[in-house]
């Protein structure tokens, strides 16, 4: 892949491009797909119950017999609501989350982009999935709605902060904001990995992360018991299949990217088990991240808004700008100390 | 340019997840803080005092089990100990006995649905199905005694409807050992649980004072360091021949009274061990006329339900039917105390108040 | 931070154990003999005492008698038409608690649904015909008379 974008475009190329695309997005449905019926089954044994079980063999087609059911709903626009704003949102929500695929490397040759500024890109990109959710809520011309619109919006931009502090300190130790130079600076044993030199920045990032997703213990926008969902209510059919595809690629994409920052992307835990292809040991990493986040799910109650925004800014602010100071003063100690 | 802010009159509707039931309360916010909260109810009412004015005694008990369907025995027996005091029957001892492990088997049950919800509501999915499953274990037991699993219909003037069968009291021996097991295991779950601690702490406080003003009992009143149950107080049926503590807390916010059901159930699987043990042979239902005419007067009978105190008011003119018979339901009465504490709160603390105050639609509006 | 951590060992040790749901509709549920279920009648036994009719607290059953067409038998009346409607039955059996010959006994069927509401009005037939799952104690003092003295 990497040789393939150092060409010059020629139509061959550009070909290649699109077809890759269009099946990497292809796959990501049927990630989705699979990872809500993971989610369902996975809530339901903690749950002591067997998750669904009944569509297809082991309920296989459950999501997808959702997703038909979600497409032949009549398209309900309520009459006083902004329609291209109603059209639009979801829309703005899910393309950052696809497009931020792009830039991590899944394996040694196996990636689409190679930006030198991939946490950049990453990072301003994700922000822009904010204004989907504000304008969700602002044109449905529903106050349930505009209250979780207005809720999710302060959360998602206190909660961006951490999120991007944290990642500079990984970004600090690894001397490059390219995602494969920071996977290959992870090269070796287990304990090489960037989540144990950088355990504070670590947990940061996962909670931030799991907030920026809109997920327990952090899913006051769409809370069921208090806002009946927040700012989707509005949404019927095919536009609420859409907020949901743009919750769960996220989740991918956030899976993928503490992988890639903190767990060392597709390195095997040691040097002798790297006969396994690099992919496999991404997607073992990978399952285990979207396993926690569901098993946060499964056991927190919600925070209440206030309690919300004083972690994020009393708490977490505080710890990644220490984490900061601290990798600066220890990596210069290095330097002094090896030359 | 000017600045206008209004004030948002939001409908926390009758269809809502967390209020319990078709319960309406209408809420007026600035921002998230709520000024003004107005309950509005009547969505469940059936006519049961009504109704009742043209049914036999006997006839009107399976609509006492509807109206608090999550605890309808303590209802049932609400209803037969008035009849019973107008007519000042004498209950066998076994009748007497297994009137007392059934409704101390239901406080567990109301309270574990309460739990279960209540976390529900907070956000926690998962300690729903957990108390749900415990519940189902107490529920069986229902069915096998008195063949229903919500609407028991169990207690009749004079005593119970039906003798225990083989090995129920066997069962009911080994599933208290089980629930402080699985006390257990919900603490380990929730009550240590930061999150949750940091959601109900502080939440909804009110003082002595006020929740005696307002009428208020059962844990609500219980949770401000007044120590008062019925159970001691004005002991009725044979709950003078238990030992059993009353759990009080001081602080009157939501974590107290979370605390003090929680100490209840185990309060409750004392008695049921006490009980179990002293059980005796005899039989299960009075000498009675065949048709009930209780003489002419009036009886305010009243219990210690697992929502607060629960009274039966009947005026009777000598004939088979009451002339009028009046319940006074807990839910209604301690709801009045929301319109007070909820001024000031956001709209959050909105659906853990409503939850702590454990009410049931079906008793608010009889 | 504890408190947390024991809580999602309590969640992940819950998902090891095996689940718990009961398989029906698959596997049939069987309820306990006391269970209250749709009422089971046999003509034979009936004699027209109306005392179920009247005890029933949401006057859903409504019968007609006959005279008995066996000048022989003790018995007067027989039953012409029973009929019980199950949209407002609750299943209270108090019918069965006071009929005195035991005509009408409970089951423990509790499927009940139909597709549409004219279904629910049963008439003698049909209870005649659903004899499956018939509860063993239904008049409590005809038990006891059975029995011979307190049970």
């Amino acid at each position: 892949m990497g040789d393939l974008l150092v060409q010059p475009l020629s139509w061959g190329s550009f070909f290649t491009f699109v077809m890759m695309a269009v099946l990497f997005l292809l796959l990501i449905l049927a990630m989705v797909t699979y990872a809500i019926y993971f989610e369902r089954k996975i809530l339901g044994y903690m749950q002591l119950r067997p998750g669904p079980n009944r569509t297809g063999k082991f309920g296989l087609l459950q999501t997808v017999a959702d997703v038909l059911k979600l497409l032949i709903k009549e398209d309900t626009i309520p009459q006083k609501a902004d329609r291209p704003l109603f059209r639009i949102a979801p829309m703005i929500s899910f393309v950052p989350s696809f497009v931020v695929l792009a830039t991590i490397p899944y394996s040694e040759n196996l990636y689409f982009a190679d930006l030198d500024i991939g946490v950049l890109y990453y990072v301003a990109l994700s922000a822009i999935s904010t204004i989907g959710i504000v304008l969700g809520g602002w044109s449905s011309n529903n106050k349930y709605a505009l209250l979780g619109g207005a809720r999710s919006a302060a959360q998602l931009i206190s909660y961006a902060i951490p999120l991007v502090i944290s990642a500079v300190s990984i970004v600090m130790l690894s001397g490059t904001m390219n995602l494969r130079g920071i996977v290959e600076g992870q090269a070796g044993w287990i304990w090489q990995w960037n989540f144990i030199p950088q355990i504070v920045a670590f947990v940061v990032f996962v909670i931030a992360a799991v907030a920026e997703l809109n997920r327990a213990p952090f899913d006051l926008p769409e809370a069921e018991s208090e806002l009946v969902a927040g700012y989707m209510v509005e949404y019927s059919g095919f536009r609420y299949a859409f907020y949901m595809l743009a919750e769960y690629v996220y989740l991918i994409a956030m899976s993928a990217l503490i992988t890639t920052l903190f767990l060392g992307g597709w390195h095997a835990p040691a040097p002798f088990l790297s006969f396994i292809p690099g992919i496999i040991w991404f997607i073992i990493k990978f399952c285990c991240v979207v396993f926690f986040i569901i098993w946060l799910r499964g056991t927190m109650p919600r925070l209440r808004t206030d309690q919300l925004m004083s972690l994020g800014w009393k708490v977490l602010l505080p710890l990644s700008l220490a984490n900061i100071f601290i990798t600066a003063i220890i990596i210069e100690i290095i330097k002094a100390v090896n030359g | 340019m000017t600045i206008r802010t209004e004030e948002l009159l939001l409908n926390v509707g009758p269809q809502h997840p967390s209020t319990h039931g078709v319960f309406r309360i209408v809420v007026k916010i600035d921002g998230e803080v709520i000024k003004e909260a107005t309950p509005v109810m009547g969505y469940l009412h059936r006519g049961t005092e009504k109704l009742a004015e043209n049914l036999n005694y006997t006839q009107i008990i399976p609509y006492t089990d509807r109206m608090d369907y999550v605890s309808a025995m303590t209802n049932n027996y609400v209803l037969v100990s008035a009849v019973e005091k107008l007519m000042q029957l004498e209950i066998p001892e076994r009748a007497e006995y297994l009137r007392v492990i059934v409704m101390e088997l239901q406080r567990i049950a109301s309270h574990l649905v309460w739990w279960g919800t209540y976390l529900l509501d907070v956000g926690a999915m998962s300690p729903f199905l957990y108390a749900f499953r415990d519940r189902e274990i107490i529920i069986d037991l229902f069915n096998e005694i008195c063949g229903a699993r919500l609407t028991y219909f169990y207690m009749r003037v004079g005593g119970v409807k039906w003798d225990a069968p083989d090995g129920w009291i066997e069962k009911v021996r080994d599933f208290i050992p089980h629930m402080r097991e699985r006390l257990k295991v919900y603490d380990d779950l929730v009550s240590g649980n930061e999150i949750f601690l940091s959601r109900i702490k502080g939440v909804g406080r009110y003082d002595a004072q006020t929740a005696i003003d307002y009428g208020l009992s059962g844990a609500n009143l219980r949770c401000t360091g007044v120590a008062r149950d019925l159970r001691k107080d004005a002991p009725y049926s044979i709950y003078d021949r238990f030992e059993f503590d009353i759990p009080t807390r001081s602080e009157g916010d939501c974590h107290a009274r979370y605390l003090v059901r929680v100490e209840e159930i185990k309060e409750s699987l004392r008695i049921l061990e006490q009980a179990v043990e002293q059980f005796p042979e005899g039989p299960v239902m009075a000498k009675i006329p065949r048709v009930l005419r209780p003489p002419e007067g009036e009886v305010y009978s009243r219990v210690e339900s697992p929502r607060g105190e629960i009274g039966c008011y009947i005026v009777s003119r000598g004939k088979d039917s009451p002339y009028r018979l009046k319940f006074r339901r807990p839910s209604f009465v301690n709801l009045q105390i929301l319109p007070k504490i909820l001024v000031g709160e956001s709209i959050t603390n909105l659906v853990t108040i409503l939850g702590a105050t454990d009410i049931v639609v079906g008793e608010v509006d009889a | 931070m504890k408190g947390l951590v024991k809580g999602l060992g309590v969640t992940f040790r819950n998902m090891m154990k095996k689940n718990i749901t009961y398989k029906y509709p698959d596997e049939p549920i069987q309820m306990p003999n006391r269970f209250r279920g749709v009422q089971h009648f046999e003509p034979e036994k009936c004699i027209v005492c109306n005392q179920c009719a009247r005890i029933c607290p949401t006057d859903c059953i409504s019968l007609t008698g006959m005279k008995n067409p066996d000048p022989e038998s003790k018995v007067k009346l027989v039953i012409d038409t029973f009929d019980l409607n199950f949209e407002i039955c609750i299943l209270c059996d108090l019918c069965t608690e006071v009929c005195p010959t035991e005509a009408i006994v409970m089951t423990n069927n509790f499927e009940l649904s139909t597709y549409s509401r004219d279904d629910l009005f049963k008439d003698k037939e049909w209870l005649a015909a659903n004899n499956t799952n018939v509860r063993e104690e239904n008049n409590v003092s005809l038990l006891k008379a059975k029995k011979g003295g307190a049970s």
